[in-house]
C-alpha cells in the first residue's frame, strides 16, 4: 500500500515536472525565436549571462590584500578585503596576525574585523592619489585559551566586566596611493601605503580619569601597504 | 627633492619603528625596561636591614588604574625617612595588560626606598601572570628584614585550577624547613584573605593552621577588599589588616619592635 502511494508520487511528481520544463523550453524557444532575427543580442546576452555568473564568484575574490604593521591587532598582519560604495569609500577587511610570544610562553595567532570609511580621494597626479582621511573601527579576536570571551561560570556574576579576547579599537590615518599603468601589470592596479593611530576599549579606560598617562601612551602606530587588484 | 623622498620615507620609517607607540597587541607580553624587580629590592632590603630589630614598613595595593593617586603615593613616601620598605600587595593593573604593568611598575620605581610586589587576582587575568614572573618575579617569594621573615603568597585561588595549586603548600613546607638563623619572627602578605571569594577555601582552616607553625607569627596583611580591615580571622589571635585601595589615598605602617610588640598605622594623603 505504502509503496504504491510512493510511487504514485513519484509518478505525480515527475510528470508536474515535466510539464514544468516543457513550459520553460517553449520559453525559452519563443525567445530565441523572437530573437532569431538579431544574433548578436543573443550572443550578447549569453556573454553578459556567463560574465555575470563569473563575477557572482569572482566576488569571493578579495580586491585588495592588505599588509599591516602593529596596530594592537599582532606584529604582522596580513589580510583582503572588499572595496565598495559608489566611491569606493567603504572597506571592509579581515586580517589575520602574528604575535610572538615577547616575554610569554606562545606564540599567538589573532584576527581582526575591520571597516574603514575613506571620505575623500584627491588626485595629485596621473600616477599618485592621497586620501586625507581614512577612519573606522576593528575588533580583534586572539586565539588562546588563557583568554575568554565572557568570564567563566566559576565567577561570581559580574566579577570582571570585560572580555580579555575580544578588543574593541577606533583608527584614523592617512593614505598615499600609487596608480601602476594598466598595460605594464595585469594582476596590480595600485600600491597604497597608509599609517593609522588607533586605540582601544582597555587603554580609553587606562587613559580615563587620570593625568598620568599621555596620548603616546594611550595612542598606538601602525603602518601599513594595500596592494589593489580588482 | 623628489628623488631624496624615498629615502626620506624609509629615514622616517626606521625611526617610527625604533618608538614605543608601535603596539602589537595589549597583551602581547613586550616588556622594555626594568625586570626581575622582586629579587634585586629583596638583596637591597635584606642589606639595608641586617641586624636590625626595629622594622618599619608600608602595606598598600590596588593601585589598578589609580595612576594619579599612586604617584602621589610614591611622592609622599619618598618624603619620609622613617621607613624600610614598601609591600605592594597586588592589583597593579586592572585588565592585566601588559601595558599596564609598566605604567604601573614605572610609577613605583620612583620609589626610593626598596618595593616589592605580590601578584593580585587581576594580573592574573589573561597573561598577566606571565607578564608579573617577568617583571616582578615568583609569584610566592620571601625574604628577610632584621629578625622578621615575610612570607609572601599568591593567594587568587579562583584565577587558576588545581593544576596550579594555591595556595602552595608545597612552598609553605619548603618555607617551613629553611628557617635562616636571625628567623625569630614571621609576617604573611597575601592579596586576598582566607574566606574571600578568591581564596580556597575548603582549606582555609588548613592554610591558618600551617602558617601558625611559623615562628614568631606576628600578623597577616591583605588587600584586596578596598577597605581597611581588622580582624581576628578564626578567632585564635592572629590578626589580618586590610589596606584601603589606592583611590583611597591612603596606606598602612607597621612598626615591628624587638619587645616582641607591633604597631600599625593608617595613613591618608
Amino acid at each position: 500500500m505504502k509503496w504504491l502511494d510512493i510511487k504514485k508520487a513519484g509518478t505525480l511528481a515527475a510528470a508536474l515536472l515535466l510539464s514544468t520544463a516543457s513550459f520553460a523550453q517553449d520559453k525559452v524557444t519563443d525567445s530565441i525565436a523572437a530573437l532569431d532575427s538579431d544574433k548578436v543580442a543573443v550572443t550578447d546576452s549569453v556573454t553578459v549571462a556567463v560574465k555575470d555568473y563569473r563575477s557572482g564568484w569572482g566576488k569571493l575574490i578579495p580586491k585588495y590584500i592588505k599588509l599591516q604593521y602593529a596596530g594592537s591587532m599582532g606584529f604582522m598582519s596580513l589580510g583582503g578585503g572588499y572595496d565598495y560604495g559608489v566611491n569606493r569609500q567603504w572597506e571592509t577587511d579581515i586580517f589575520f596576525g602574528f604575535l610572538p610570544h615577547y616575554s610569554t610562553a606562545k606564540n599567538k595567532i589573532t584576527l581582526t574585523l575591520k571597516q574603514n570609511y575613506i571620505p575623500w580621494k584627491t588626485d595629485i597626479n596621473d600616477r599618485f592619489m592621497i586620501e586625507l582621511l581614512t577612519t573606522g573601527l576593528y575588533i580583534n579576536t586572539i586565539f588562546d585559551d588563557e583568554f575568554w570571551i565572557s568570564e567563566p561560570d566559576k565567577y561570581p556574576n559580574g566579577y570582571y566586566s570585560f572580555s580579555t579576547r575580544i578588543r574593541f579599537n577606533a583608527f584614523v590615518g592617512q593614505r598615499l596611493t600609487y596608480k601602476l599603468k594598466p598595460e605594464s601589470h595585469k594582476f596590480l592596479k595600485s600600491v597604497t601605503a597608509f599609517y593609522e593611530v588607533s586605540t582601544n576599549d582597555v587603554y580609553v579606560l587606562s587613559a580615563f580619569n587620570n593625568s598620568y598617562l599621555k596620548p603616546k601612551d594611550y595612542l598606538v602606530l601602525s603602518l601599513g601597504v594595500k596592494l589593489q587588484m580588482f | 627633492m623628489l628623488k631624496k623622498l624615498p629615502f626620506l620615507l624609509v629615514a622616517l620609517l626606521v625611526s617610527l619603528t625604533g618608538c614605543d607607540m608601535f603596539d602589537s597587541h595589549p597583551y602581547d607580553g613586550q616588556i622594555t625596561g626594568d625586570t626581575n624587580i622582586n629579587a634585586k629590592n629583596i638583596s637591597r632590603i635584606e642589606q639595608a636591614t641586617a641586624g636590625k630589630t626595629t622594622i618599619k614598613f608600608a602595606w598598600m595595593g590596588d593601585s589598578q588604574r589609580y595612576y594619579d593617586e599612586t604617584e602621589e603615593f610614591v611622592k609622599k613616601i619618598n618624603e619620609r625617612t622613617d621607613l624600610d620598605f614598601v609591600i605592594h600587595g597586588g592589583d597593579l593593573t586592572d585588565f592585566g595588560a601588559t601595558e599596564e604593568f609598566m605604567w604601573m611598575r614605572d610609577i613605583m620605581n620612583g620609589l626610593k626606598l626598596p618595593y616589592v610586589a605580590l601578584i593580585g587576582n587581576h594580573d592574573c587575568l589573561a597573561n598577566g601572570e606571565e607578564i608579573f614572573r617577568t617583571i616582578y618575579g615568583e609569584e610566592n617569594f620571601s625574604f628577610m628584614a632584621g629578625n622578621i621573615k615575610f612570607v609572601c603568597l599568591n593567594t587568587n585561588a579562583l584565577e587558576f585550577d588545581y593544576s596550579h595549586p594555591i595556595p602552595d603548600f608545597n612552598y609553605l613546607e619548603q618555607e617551613l624547613n629553611s628557617q635562616p638563623q636571625q628567623q625569630e619572627k614571621t609576617i604573611f602578605a597575601m592579596h586576598v584573605r582566607p574566606y574571600s571569594e578568591q581564596f580556597n577555601n575548603n582549606v582555609a582552616w588548613v592554610f591558618q593552621d600551617v602558617i601558625k607553625r611559623f615562628p614568631g607569627l606576628q600578623f597577616c596583611v591583605n588587600a584586596h577588599d578596598h577597605r581597611l580591615q581588622v580582624d581576628d580571622l578564626f578567632n585564635d589571635g592572629v590578626i589580618y589588616y586590610g589596606s584601603e585601595n589606592m583611590e583611597k589615598r591612603s596606606y598602612l605602617v607597621f612598626t615591628v619592635t624587638p619587645d616582641n610588640n607591633y604597631t600599625y598605622e593608617v595613613v591618608r594623603y
